[in-house]
This record gives structure tokens, sequence and C-alpha cells, in this order.
């Protein structure tokens, strides 16, 4: 049997914007398991980035329950919760890198947060910007690479601390179609190589194409939910 | 997250803004250099006096006057501020005094304000009627002669001066010397018409020079003239103090000589002790310097707020920084200590700073004040009186300070790190 690394039972999430109610999430059932690829696809406001915030420990449901490798989210204070995203890697669409830091420096946060000791996670680190092949850029900050390259960045300080799984929030969406290309192929191939449990909201449809799932969002909840051919090969 | 990494990321974000960063530490720097400079030339001034007092003092003497007790005086001519109550200190009343159990000896003394005359010239001092002999007893490090001796067996005559009448001006012009023939003119001003009355004396002696002030106890800026003849030149029996040598300066000594001499003079006089004396002087410094260090601590609170303002912007800034810490696995707690890392790195080298600008700001004023600028060496107000400022770090001050430009950044930086620290991770990332 298969570990079931994330499930959600009738996830529902209400916030307020300004005055108004907002339903974004209405009753989501999902489950995620170790070396899944899955996709979740939907328009803006259908609730796909909400759900991955609770996914991802990052908010709490208004109601219904979200369970990370069987421990309910709702039940851990503050401090069980940082140290629960410590163990999910999270990839955005705007890279989200400490741009005073290096590549080398961003990735090993995570790894600082922790503890673990200098020479340690920087020859992790080093590590990682090679697996995401940018072994000769681990002295460059932010701004002194290409969009591409900061999401390699990313991908690799997502990878720091041997998470659970991804989260990653439209990782293509804010870089040229050739470098999604590449992105989408060095994602897929940790997925498929390394075995990492990957979930990514997107609105590529060449990144659901790719993965070996996707379930498709409207309105706060999930509609429809599809195999993708190539994982029955 | 290590203590050295949660302190290297603090710097970092510092590092970023150097310029602000700088602006932030210089209001630190202002305040702990005030404090520093204004606590440790008071600190040195103290010490300055203090000495000076004591070397004037004799810790072993009381002084005896007439009604309220002695005011401040300065110069060996202080102001008596005695009320005036009817009853007067005579010069017999040492006969009584000496009698008392542990004084070794008591001296009258009469002190009058006068011209000294010398060829044309006159300075306006004090003249002072006293034993010679006892008063040398009393003060045997001060009334001591620098040229010519002081004779025990006074002759009719005789003048001592002190340093500052014979040499006035500081600058070996001699006003008078040993030898020379001086005229004391006083006004007698109980005599109708006002009379001057003129004394002329050779000088025998030239004291060595003493600095500073004191009560009663031997100046520069006086000249002494034998009791007897005091005695006939002022046209009085009374004198102003008596002070009174004890055996020992212990404090039950003191005590109990104070009240014998209370009760002989049936409460009419005041016993003053030279401890006393300095334990008020002391007390009046730790006023003073409590008054500057808090004139000192307000700019420190000015540089408190601009640090908290800057915290807040920076917080604002980097709200999305402080979501993807979170979003990372870092605890509240750990982004609280990384911006008050940043507060303590900031009050630190603000305080190290001001610490050492307070010291050299402290010592070009110590020298301003001592060589010759607003209270130089010519100016003859008693209080400066030659004396020496060195300002003085003491531990006390510089830990205080280095602990106050601590605390003032971290207390302030509580507030916005707090905030800091609060932040929902979805919010913050979410924030732009």
């Amino acid at each position: 049997m298969r570990t079931r690394v994330v499930e959600t039972t009738n996830l529902k999430k209400t916030y307020m914007l300004g005055k108004v109610q907002v339903d974004a999430l209405r009753g989501v059932d999902l489950t995620v398991e170790k070396g899944d690829f899955l996709a979740i696809l939907g328009p803006s406001g259908s609730g796909k980035s909400t759900l991955l915030n609770m996914i991802g420990a990052l908010d709490k449901p208004t109601e219904g329950k979200v369970f990370i490798e069987g421990v309910d989210v709702s039940k851990l204070n503050d401090n069980a919760l940082a140290d629960l995203r410590r163990e999910i890697g999270f990839v955005f669409q705007f890279f989200n890198l400490i741009p005073r830091l290096t590549a080398r420096g961003n990735v090993e946060l995570p790894m600082a947060i922790p503890g673990l000791g200098k020479t340690e996670r920087r020859k992790r680190a080093e590590e990682l910007l090679e697996t995401v092949g940018l072994k000769e850029r681990v002295n460059h900050k932010p701004a002194e690479l290409s969009g591409g390259e900061r999401q390699r960045v990313a991908i690799a300080r997502a990878l720091a601390n041997n998470p659970k799984f991804l989260l990653m929030d439209e990782p293509t969406g804010n870089i040229d179609s050739k470098t999604a290309n590449e992105i989408i192929e060095l994602v897929r191939r940790l997925n498929e190589e390394k075995g990492v449990t990957i979930i990514v909201v997107t609105h590529d449809q060449q990144i659901a194409l790719q993965t070996k799932r996707a379930v498709q969002m409207l309105d706060g909840l999930i509609f429809e939910e599809k195999v993708n051919q190539h994982e029955s090969k | 997250m290590k203590v050295s990494d949660v302190f290297s990321y603090a710097f970092s974000a510092i590092r970023l803004r150097k310029l602000r960063a700088g602006l932030t530490t210089l209001g630190v720097v202002i305040g702990i250099a005030a404090i520093v400079a204004l606590l440790s030339i008071s600190q040195g001034l103290q010490d300055t006096i203090t000495i000076q007092l004591q070397t004037g003092f004799a810790t072993d003497t009381l002084i005896v006057s007439t009604g309220g007790g002695l005011g401040m005086g300065l110069g060996a001519g202080g102001a008596m501020g005695a009320a005036d109550s009817g009853f007067s200190l005579l010069i017999n009343d040492t006969q009584t005094i000496d009698e008392l159990e542990n004084v070794s000896m008591s001296v009258a003394i009469i002190q009058k304000a006068c011209y000294v005359k010398s060829d044309e010239k006159s300075l306006i001092r004090y003249a002072v009627g006293v034993d010679f002999a006892k008063y040398e007893n009393v003060y045997s490090t001060t009334f001591e002669a620098e040229s010519g001796e002081i004779p025990l067996n006074p002759e009719n005559e005789t003048v001592i001066i002190g340093k500052r009448i014979s040499d006035p001006w500081r600058n070996e012009t001699l006003f008078c010397n040993v030898n020379d023939l001086v005229e004391i003119i006083w006004t007698n001003g109980t005599a109708r018409p006002p009379k001057n009355e003129t004394y002329a004396g050779h000088v025998v002696a030239v004291l060595k020079e003493i600095g500073g002030f004191s009560l009663f106890g031997p100046s520069d800026f006086s000249v002494y003239i034998p009791i007897s003849q005091a005695q006939s030149f002022f046209g009085t029996d009374k004198c102003d103090v008596i002070i009174v040598k004890l055996e020992n300066d212990d404090k039950a000594t003191i005590e109990s000589v104070s009240e014998a001499i209370e009760e002989a003079f049936g409460g009419q006089v005041s016993v003053t002790s030279s401890t006393a004396v300095l334990d008020i002087i002391s007390s009046v410094f730790s006023t003073v310097e409590i008054f500057l260090a808090g004139i000192a601590a307000i700019s420190l609170l000015v540089a408190g707020i601009g640090i908290m303002n800057i915290m807040i912007v920076s917080l604002m800034e980097r709200t999305r920084e402080i979501g993807i810490l979170k979003a990372l696995g870092m605890k509240s707690r750990t982004v609280l200590s990384i911006f008050l890392s940043e507060a303590v790195i900031v009050g630190l080298m603000g305080a190290a700073i001001g610490i050492a600008s307070g010291w050299v700001l402290a010592n070009v004023v110590a020298r301003v004040f001592s060589g010759g600028g607003f209270m130089g060496a010519r100016n003859q107000a008693a209080v400066s009186g030659g004396m020496t400022i060195t300002p003085v770090l003491t531990p006390v001050v510089f830990l205080g300070a280095l602990a106050f430009g601590l605390v003032v950044s971290v207390i302030f930086a509580l507030y916005p790190a707090w905030r800091a620290s609060k932040l929902k991770p979805v919010e913050a990332l979410r924030y732009e």
C-alpha cells in the first residue's frame, strides 16, 4: 500500500474580502500519495492557491481537515506548524528568493533554520545547485540571474531539507516558454528519477500534461480528476 | 537556528542598507556620547574638587560657627551664611572647646574682605586673623611656606600671603614677595562715618600653591595676620569660626565632640564636620550627575524612537521576506530574534562609537575648561583656582553606557520585532 502524503477531507475556507464573504474552498477532498505528481488546474479564483496554502500549512482551514502523513494540521500550534513547513518544499511563481543572499545562501537558508552546520549545508547547497544545473552560478545573487535560473535556485532551495513533497505555485508563470520547458523537464526528472512527490498549481497545460494526475477546480470545488496517459504506459 | 546564523542574517540585512543603518546608529552614538562626556567630566570635576577639599579640609576637623550653619564658601573667605541670632563666637571660646574630650586643639578665625596694597597696585582679597602655630598644626600640609618662614611667635606686623597674592596673574609678575611691605585696608562699616583702617606689615612667608578651595582652610587668595593683631585691627573680640582639631577622625568622635560643643554653647552654634561637607558635595554631585545623565538620556530616547521608526519601515519593506522565512519553516521566535539582533548590532555599534566619541569630547571640553577657555588660568574666579579637570570614565559609566545603548535599542525594537514575528505566513507572502 502506498503512503498517503497529503489528505484533505471536506476542506472549506472562508475569508472576508472587505465586507464580502468569499468561499474560497467549499469542501475539497483530495489525496496525494508518495511519488505522485499532481497538477491542480483551474481559472483564477477557483481556489487552487488557497488549497495549496492549506496543504502547505501556511493557512488553516475554516472547516474540514488536512492531514500531512497522517498528522492533522489543524491541531498543530504555531511552532509545530513551522516544524512541519520545514518538511515541505515551496516553489513560488515569483521565486521569492532573498535578494541579498547568493544562490548558495538562498539554498542554505532552509538548512540553517533547523541548525545544520555551515560546512554541511554549504556542501549540500552546492550539490543541489549542481542538480538544477547552476553549478557555475552559486555565488550569484538573484538580481544577477535570469528568471529561469532564479526558479532553479528556488527548486534547489525547496529540496534542501529533503521534503515530504514539493508544492509549486505557478512555477512557470513568470518565465519564458523555452525556460518553462526546461523547468518542467527538471521537475519531471525529480519526480521520476528521485521519486519526489510534487503538487503543482498551474495554468500551464504543458506542465499538466507532464504530471501523472491532474485535478480541475472551479468555484472552490474539484470537479474533474484525470490520470494522464503516460503514467499508464 | 544557531545564534551565529541569526546574527549573520541580521548583519546581512543591516549591511544592505548602510546609509540607513549608519544614520540609525548615529542617533545612538550621539546619545551615548553625550552621556559619557557629561558623566566623565562631572566625575572628573567631582574627583578634582574632592581631592582639593580633602587637602584643604583635614578630615579630623570640625568647623564651629554661629547660627544656622555654614554656607558653602569658595576661597578661604567663604560666605558665612549664618543667620544673625545675636549670639557671637568669641576668640576666647577656644578655651571652652579645648577642654572637651577628644579635642586636640582649636583655632579661632577672624576673616574680613579687604584691599591688599603693594606699591601702587591693589587686590581685593580676604584678611584672615589666626594663631599661626595652631593653624599650621591643623593644616600642616597646606599652611606651608614656599618662601620665607612661618613664625610660630609672630611679631606684631607680620603678614603671610597666599600664592595668588604673591603671583596673582600666574605669570611670575609678582605683586609682592617676602620682606615686602604690604598694606591691608579694611573699611570699618560700623564706624560713623565708615572709616578705612590700614594695617601695614612685612611679608614673612608666601604659602606654597594650594589650588582649589576650602572652607576656612588655607587659601591661595588670603592674607594672614596674627590673631592678636586682627583683634585690634578689626576692633573685635568676636571670631567668625573656630576650627577644632580632633584626636582622630572616627565618626563616633566627630559626633560626640559635635554634640559636646553644641551643648557647651547652649545650642547657639552649628558644628560642621569636614566629612559632612564632603558628603553634601558628593550628594550635590550625584544630583547633578543624575540631572545631566537625564538630559543625555532624552537624546538617547529620541534615538530609540528613531530605531523604532526605522525598524517599522524595515518591517513593512521586508514583510514578504518574513513570509518566505516562515514558509521555509522559521519559527516566530527566530523571526523575533533576527529583528532584535539587528537592534543589538545597531545598539552595540552605536554604544561603542558613542563611548569613544564621548571620551574624546570630554577630554576636549576638559582641556578648554582647565586650560584658558572660559574659566581660564587668568580668570581669578575662586572656583577655577588653578583646577585641572581630568575626565574620569569609570567602569560603571562605561558598562552603563554600553548597556543603556543596548537596552534602549532593544526596547524600541521590541514592538516592530514582535509585529514581524506575529505576521501570518500566507498574508506576509501576499504582501506587496
